[in-house]
Formats: C-alpha cells, structure tokens, sequence
C-alpha cells in the first residue's frame, strides 16, 4: 500500500510518516507543491494525503488536477482551516474524505484504511487479530468462529483498536473517534471503560483471544499474538 | 417622524407666524392710512369753516348729512390745540351706536370763542379695513394650502432615491458582493449620499476580508503547531514500554493540546460570529438536529445516569445549520457537565421557544455574567469557560433571545426564537 503525503510542516509530515509505516504502509513525503506534482503524474498511490496549504499552490487544486487526469488515488484532504466552504469544495472536487488539523494519528490510519478499502472493490472486507475476525461489510464480528453480538458503539471501538492494532490509543483519541470532535467532555472517560469491559467479555465468553490491553493512564490498545 | 413632516411643520409654524405677524402690521398700517385720511378730510372742513368764519365774522349755517355732522359750542375758554379723536355715538337713524372720528377746534367767531366739532362716521373705514383682513387671511390660507400640497407631492418625490439607497443597505451584507454599487442620481446631495456609501461599502468590506483572511490564517498558523505536538506524542506514545510516569505526562501534555486546540477553535469561532461571517437564513429543522445530538450524546448521558427527558415540536426556524448544530451540541455538552450524576435534564422544544433545564450542583449562577467569557462558577468541573459565550453570540447572531433562570435547584436555560428586535 502506497500513500503519498503532501505536508509542508516538516515535523507532522515526519510524524504521519513514522506511524503509518508502523501499520505497514509505504509511505512517501513531499513538502512543496510542485513536488507533489511530479509524484503524482509520475508514480500512482492508493491514498494520497493533502494539505491544503502548500507552499507554490494548494492541495485543492492538486486535487483538480488528479481528477482531470483521471487518476483513481483516493484523496484526504487535511487542513487546519476549520472553514466550511474548504470541507465543501474539497469533497465537490472528489476528496474521499477531510481531516481537520490538529488530528489524532490513529484517526488519519483510520480513515486512510476506510478510503483504501472501498477503493479494491475486490479487496476483502475480514481483519482478523488472533481467532477474531471483523467483516467490515457485514458489520459482524466472529470470535472463536462464534458470532459474537455487539452495539454499534463496541463495533466501532474494536474496529478502531483493530486497524491501530499494537498501537496505543488515547482515551482521548477514542472519544472523539466515536463521540465527534465535538466531544467536549473530558473529565472522565469512565463511559469508554464501560465499553471495553463490554467488549472484552462478549469477546472472552465467546471463547476469542483477549488481546485488548488497557495502558496506564494513557488508554488502550489491541495486542495481536 | 418623517423629515418632510418635521419640515412641513416647522414651515407651516413659521409661515403662520410670519402671516399673523404681518396681517397685525398691515392691520394697524392700514387703519393708520385711512384715519389719517378721515382726518385730513375733517381738517378741510376746518379750514372751510374757519375761512368762512374770517370772511363773514360769523358761524355757518351747516347742514347736517349722514356722513358728517357739525356743531357749535361756545366756550369759556378756548382749547390750544385741536384734537381729533374716535367715538362711540348714538345713531338716530339706524338706532345704534357707531364708531365716528370727532374733529374738534377752537374758534372765533366775532368776539365769542367756540369749539367747533365736525363728525365723520368711521363705520365705513372700518368695514373697509374688515374686508381687506378678510381677504389677506383667504390668501394666507390658500398660499398655505398650496405650499403644504407642493411640499407632500414634491417632497415625496425628491426623498425617492434616498428610499432606493436605504432599501439596497437594507438588503446588504458585508460577507456577500464586494461593496455597495448605488447609483448617481441626478440630485448632488443623494449623489454624494450614494458616492460615499459606496466608498465606505468598499472600505468595511476590504477590512472584513483582511479579518477573515486574519482569522483564517491565525487558525491555520496555531492549528499546524498544535497538530505537531499531538501528532508528536502519540508517536512517542507507541515508543516500546515507556515508564509509568512518562505515560502520565505524555497524557497530560495531550490532555493540554487537545484543550488548547478547542479553546483555540472556540476564540476562532467567536471572532467569526462577531464577524458576521455566519449569515442566518436557512430553513433549519430544530427537532431533527436536536434529536441527532441526543442520540450521538446517548452513551454519554447514561454513562453519568443522567435521566434525559424531551418534549420536541416540530419547528422549523430562520437559521444556520453549522450554528444551530454547534448551539445544541454547547447546550447539550453544557447539561453534562454540569448536572450532577443521577440528575436530570429536560429538553423542550416549541414553536417559540427552546427550553433546557437541568439539575444543579450548587445554587443560582450569576445571571449577569453567565454568559461572559471564561467564567467559571467556583466549584464546577473544569471546562473551557466558552460554551455559553457563543451560545448567547449564535443567539445574538440569529436573534434569539437567552435567558437564565433557577429554580427549584434547577437551572433554566430559554433561548425565545422571536426576534427580539
């Protein structure tokens, strides 16, 4: 899987770099606008990730032109304008989705994941970890080969921990993932242990591996064996 | 009041004035005119008669007419000068008093001295005097009348292109077309008027880009710095089997960022709303969007066992979408963090109005400065002091009006979709 990140900020693009690697992404970093250019009419990616502001133009037009060319990457779009109209034009031009910036890592690999996906239309649907398997199609989950019943809340919360699987996620970063980043409430994330007790009991009843780890402090994460 | 009606007023006032002023001057020039005319005739006859006298050495033989009478009285002691004076006589044909202009002067007649008096009747004169009043007051109310009328036809029309440019202002929004573009008019003042708009249109909607572009940047500039602090710890985050008390930093400084990032997105906002960058005008489904952010917020509320009731009428208002969601998510976010576990919250929705209640810590907040910037109520959980600043800023924005109340250890948020204008 080739992703293409087209970040001005040296130390963020480095930082998307670092963890995406870490999922098993190959990934290449461009700063300037012309440099992203050339890669783009030159090599082809499965996912390109766009800062709007780039110095010598702007991610929006890059995105024209991919999809005058007829390019299939997918397209994400990351921006620190907050503005409405960038959201809109963006997806009008064709971006498969849009980041506000500042963003969780594990948020961006999420997303990047989904594009990829629905763009292998013949890719498949099931992520395993150990003896679960999710088929994100389906939204069904088996553990042990048993169909295990969860809320949409428990599915989205595995799915998360299982496409950052062996990373440590943030109660904060899981908050927003399934709250909205409108999620303002901070004090206490005891409603996210709720769910991870639930989770992790369905999954054990079932027979599956417990492979969902809790962190000090900082959250959670999903161990595979 | 309309300016043409204050002009016409202050017009009529004084043209009023000018004509009662005038007509008493007239009046009293006039009656002055013709007395002294009378008396010139009267003091003819004196010199008639006293020519006569010297003449003959003796008085006349008069004849009494209708219009003047003379009469001889000898005196004792004869008056130095000759008076001439009006009086009230008794007329013996008409059988009523009369006003008449009475001569009198002495004279010699032989060795007797006489005063002499020639009366005229000033009925006459004074009839006259009525009917030029009369005709002047005619003329004053007619010369009004025409004035008044020219004032309300012409008025109204010349007042038209300032009615055209106040109608165009009316419909103008700064974040919309770039300046106002009135036109001339062949008027040099309502000209100018439109000149200058136009040149301040440009001016104010030059400042508001610069603003917006400001805003704009300012976010994009704080945001990447922010985004490279938390993209940074959660790098290091996956750093293998870091020490308990890192971790705890790690997610302090995260707790901080995201904090940050939040406090800055609200300023952002704030600035807009104050910017008028939100124009309200859409079609906006209240219960829809109210119903959304419940059920997104769902899991939070029996997460803290908050019993959450609602009581939603279907409404649509004048509005903003991306305001309305952001009013309901503040006031939503706002009831959880502020309700006390097991407490309970109660959304109303009606045609006027959206009521949000909820069970309180402590007592009555402050109702003046609530909705301040950064207030904070001393024991409460901590958040960024803002949500209900831009509550009331949305409000003002779509002209709403936000009220708090307590009662009950409950306290009352009612925002009342009639305009308060």
């Amino acid at each position: 899987m080739k992703i293409l990140i087209a970040e001005d900020e040296k130390i963020l693009n480095e930082s998307m770099v670092s963890y995406l690697s870490g999922s098993g992404y190959v990934c290449e970093s461009v700063f300037t606008y012309s440099a992203a250019l050339e890669k783009i009419d030159n090599y082809a990616y499965d996912c390109i990730v766009l800062d709007i502001m780039l110095p010598g133009g702007t991610g929006l037009q890059l995105l024209k032109y991919l999809k005058e060319d007829r390019k299939t990457d997918g397209v994400i779009i990351i921006s620190a304008k907050d503005g409405l109209e960038d959201k809109l034009s963006g997806f009008k031009l064709g971006a498969d989705d849009y980041l506000t910036k500042p963003f969780h890592l594990s948020e961006l690999s999420m997303r990047i994941e989904a594009i990829i996906r629905r763009r292998n239309f013949n890719g498949q649907s099931v992520i395993t970890a150990g003896n679960i398997e999710v088929d994100i199609q389906s939204k069904t989950m088996l553990a042990n080969k048993k169909n295990v019943d969860l809320t949409q809340k428990e599915f989205q919360l595995l799915l998360y921990l299982l496409i950052n699987k062996n990373r440590i996620l943030s109660k904060n970063a899981i908050a927003r993932h399934l709250w909205g980043d409108d999620m303002d409430y901070a004090d206490n994330y005891d409603f996210i242990y709720t769910h991870i007790k639930n989770l992790r009991r369905k999954i054990i009843s079932a027979g599956g591996d417990d492979c969902i780890r809790s962190v000090y402090a900082m959250g959670y994460k999903l161990q595979t064996p | 009041m309309k300016l043409s009606a204050k002009y016409n007023r202050i017009n009529i006032a004084a043209t009023i004035a000018v004509f009662i002023l005038g007509s008493v001057c007239y009046y009293f020039v006039l009656r002055y005119v013709l007395i002294h005319q009378l008396d010139q005739s009267l003091h003819s006859e004196q010199q008639e008669i006293s020519q006569y006298v010297n003449a003959h050495g003796i008085l006349p033989e008069i004849e009494n007419t209708k219009e003047q009478k003379t009469s001889f009285a000898p005196v004792a002691v004869l008056p130095a000068k000759p008076i001439a004076k009006s009086v009230q006589l008794y007329n013996d044909l008409e059988k009523e008093n009369e006003l008449c202009r009475q001569y009198i002067f002495p004279l010699k007649a032989g060795n007797k001295d006489y005063t002499v008096t020639v009366t005229k009747s000033q009925e006459e004169t004074e009839d006259l005097i009525q009917i030029i009043i009369l005709i002047t007051i005619l003329m004053v109310a007619l010369v009004l009348l025409v004035n008044f009328i020219i004032n309300r036809k012409v008025l109204s029309r010349l007042w038209n292109p300032f009615y055209t440019t106040v109608n165009y202002i009316k419909g103008y929004h700064l974040s919309g077309s770039e300046g106002l573009h009135l036109e001339k008019t062949d008027l040099d003042e309502f000209s100018l008027l439109n000149e200058s708009l136009n040149q301040m249109s440009l001016r104010a909607h030059n400042d508001y880009t610069v603003l917006k572009k400001f805003t704009e940047n300012a976010a994009h500039e704080m945001q990447t710095p922010l985004a490279v602090i938390r993209s940074k710890t959660e790098v290091m985050m996956q750093g293998a089997e870091l020490k308990e008390s890192s971790m705890q930093h790690l997610k302090e400084i995260e707790d901080a960022a995201l904090k940050l990032g939040k406090l800055h997105q609200s300023l952002l906002l704030l600035a807009k709303l104050e910017n008028n960058q939100f124009v309200p005008g859409e079609k906006v489904d209240l219960k829809k969007i109210i119903t959304e952010k419940i059920n997104e917020k769902q899991d939070l509320f029996q997460a803290r066992h908050l019993i959450l009731q609602t009581s939603l009428e279907e409404v649509t208002v004048s509005f903003h979408t991306h305001l309305a969601e952001i009013l309901i998510t503040n006031l939503l976010n706002n009831a959880l963090r502020y309700t006390p576990a097991g407490g309970q919250v109660m959304i109303t929705l009606t045609g006027d109005a959206l009521v949000i209640t909820n069970t309180a810590f402590n007592d009555a907040l402050d109702k003046s400065s609530i909705f301040q910037r950064f207030y904070k109520p001393e024991n409460s959980p901590e958040g960024t002091g803002l949500g209900l600043a831009i509550v009331k800023e949305i409000c003002v924005t779509a002209g709403f009006s936000i009220d708090y109340f307590y009662a009950d250890k409950e306290h009352i948020f009612v925002i009342k979709f009639k305009s308060i204008y």
